[in-house]
């Protein structure tokens, strides 16, 4: 679970951490820079916020955990299709929060719609190769 | 799978048995998750009592995402969720009280879970489109709660003296109404089956009773020639009585009304 206030002690972006890193909520005191404007390939760049966010309980992103089911951008409002991990994440909350403050802080994007899906049922099948090879190194087997 | 349900084509009766579906499933599960939770502290070792809290976490998720179903027949899900009385519960009998003992959690864990994912599993492969999408995920879930409690049927039944006895009797009151329950054939039943949105009482009752057989064996219980029981209450899609009032306040969240954030 993230801590917020305590320090950062690691970067996941700068390479595998050599010990567990706290972040803050989501991992926003990691996040980019919002873009000025709208970019060329605007679904692109909001899967890329969304490599971001990171899962409260696990530092990695929500598409590294396989949670994000679809991206849809039209006239600057976006639709995030969602599924957790279980249905009754304790996390349920904390991660619509963190999706919404990460993708609202970008200028272009004027609205943020999260669709909470359950089809297909999320496993740890769904865990990206990426994700799975940061769990290995977090010590965590999946 | 059968053809997708037109919801906008039902009439008022086909709605009502919809829904009565929905929470009979819904209060199950959430009566379900509390009594779980009465043995968060008193299981027989830590890890079962937190497997405990994890399956009563699980069956509350569960009973959310049912709830939610209502919206689909234009029904705010609040006030099922946080202003009916106890009388007007539809969970089934078999959860009205308190477990005695962790015999009677274990009989929970393999006939209650057992008769609910048998309806679910019916409901999962019909008609109606947020079954199709949600329940499975709820199905996964409950593979945990199998395992866990076939392992403690198989090693209360298999011990001598008072566990068996107990898992015996436990058993024994559990099961005939829990027959009623997924084998009911009434009138907004038919509605449901002729809809598509879930199998005939013969289908469902041989889902609930293969997953079982081998196991009430164990205590020399042939769940084949076990007879249904109890009152039916069509109203609700139960069989008589209600759940504790004690038990209904902590399904509504009483004490934490000022909390409640949705």
């Amino acid at each position: 679970m993230s801590s917020p206030g305590l320090p950062v002690v690691g970067r996941l972006d700068a390479g595998l951490p050599t010990r567990v890193s706290v972040h803050k909520s989501g991992g926003r005191d990691q996040w980019s820079a919002p873009l000025a404007e709208e970019p060329e390939r605007p679904v692109e760049a909001v899967w890329a916020a969304l490599d971001e966010v990171l899962d409260p309980e696990i530092p990695i992103s929500l598409p590294e955990l396989g949670l994000i089911y679809g991206v849809d951008f039209e006239e600057g409002a976006v639709v995030v299709r969602l599924t957790f991990t279980a249905t009754a994440c304790p996390c349920m909350e904390f991660i619509n929060e963190d999706v919404r403050d990460r993708l609202e802080s970008e200028p272009w994007i004027e609205s943020v719609e999260i669709e909470e899906v359950w089809d297909p049922p999320w496993s740890s099948e769904r865990i990206t190769d990426r994700g799975r090879k940061k769990l290995r190194e977090l010590g965590v087997g999946v | 799978m059968a053809d997708q349900l037109d919801l906008e084509a039902l009439d008022t009766a086909d709605k009502a048995a919809l829904e009565r579906l929905i929470i009979a499933l819904a209060d199950t599960k959430r009566l379900l998750g509390i009594r779980y939770s009465d043995w968060l502290i008193g299981a027989p070792s830590i890890e079962t009592g937190i497997a405990a809290s994890s399956m009563c976490q699980d069956e509350w998720g569960h009973a959310r995402l049912l709830y939610a179903m209502l919206k689909q027949l234009d029904k705010d899900p609040g006030p099922f969720e946080r202003e009916r009385p106890a009388s007007e519960y539809a969970s089934t009998t078999a959860l009205d009280e308190e477990a005695p003992d962790w015999a009677a959690v274990v009989a929970l864990m393999v006939l209650v879970d057992g008769a609910a994912t048998a309806v679910l599993t019916s409901f999962a492969e019909g008609s109606f489109d947020q079954a199709n999408s949600r329940v499975p995920k709820m199905l996964a879930e409950e593979e945990f709660h199998t395992s866990l409690g076939a392992a403690w049927y198989r090693r209360l039944a298999d011990a001598d003296g008072e566990a068996r006895t107990l898992l015996t009797d436990a058993t024994s009151r559990i099961l005939p109404s829990l027959l009623t329950w997924v084998g009911t054939d009434d009138e907004a039943n038919g509605r449901l089956v002729a809809l598509g949105v879930i199998e005939d009482a013969e289908a469902r009752l041989d889902r609930f009773r293969d997953g079982i057989r081998d196991l009430t064996a164990l205590v020399g219980i042939d769940v084949d020639a076990v007879e249904p029981a109890g009152e039916w209450d069509s109203t609700r899609g139960r069989t008589s009585g209600h759940p504790a009032e004690e038990a209904v306040e902590r399904a509504r969240g009483d004490r934490n009304r000022a909390l409640f954030v949705e």
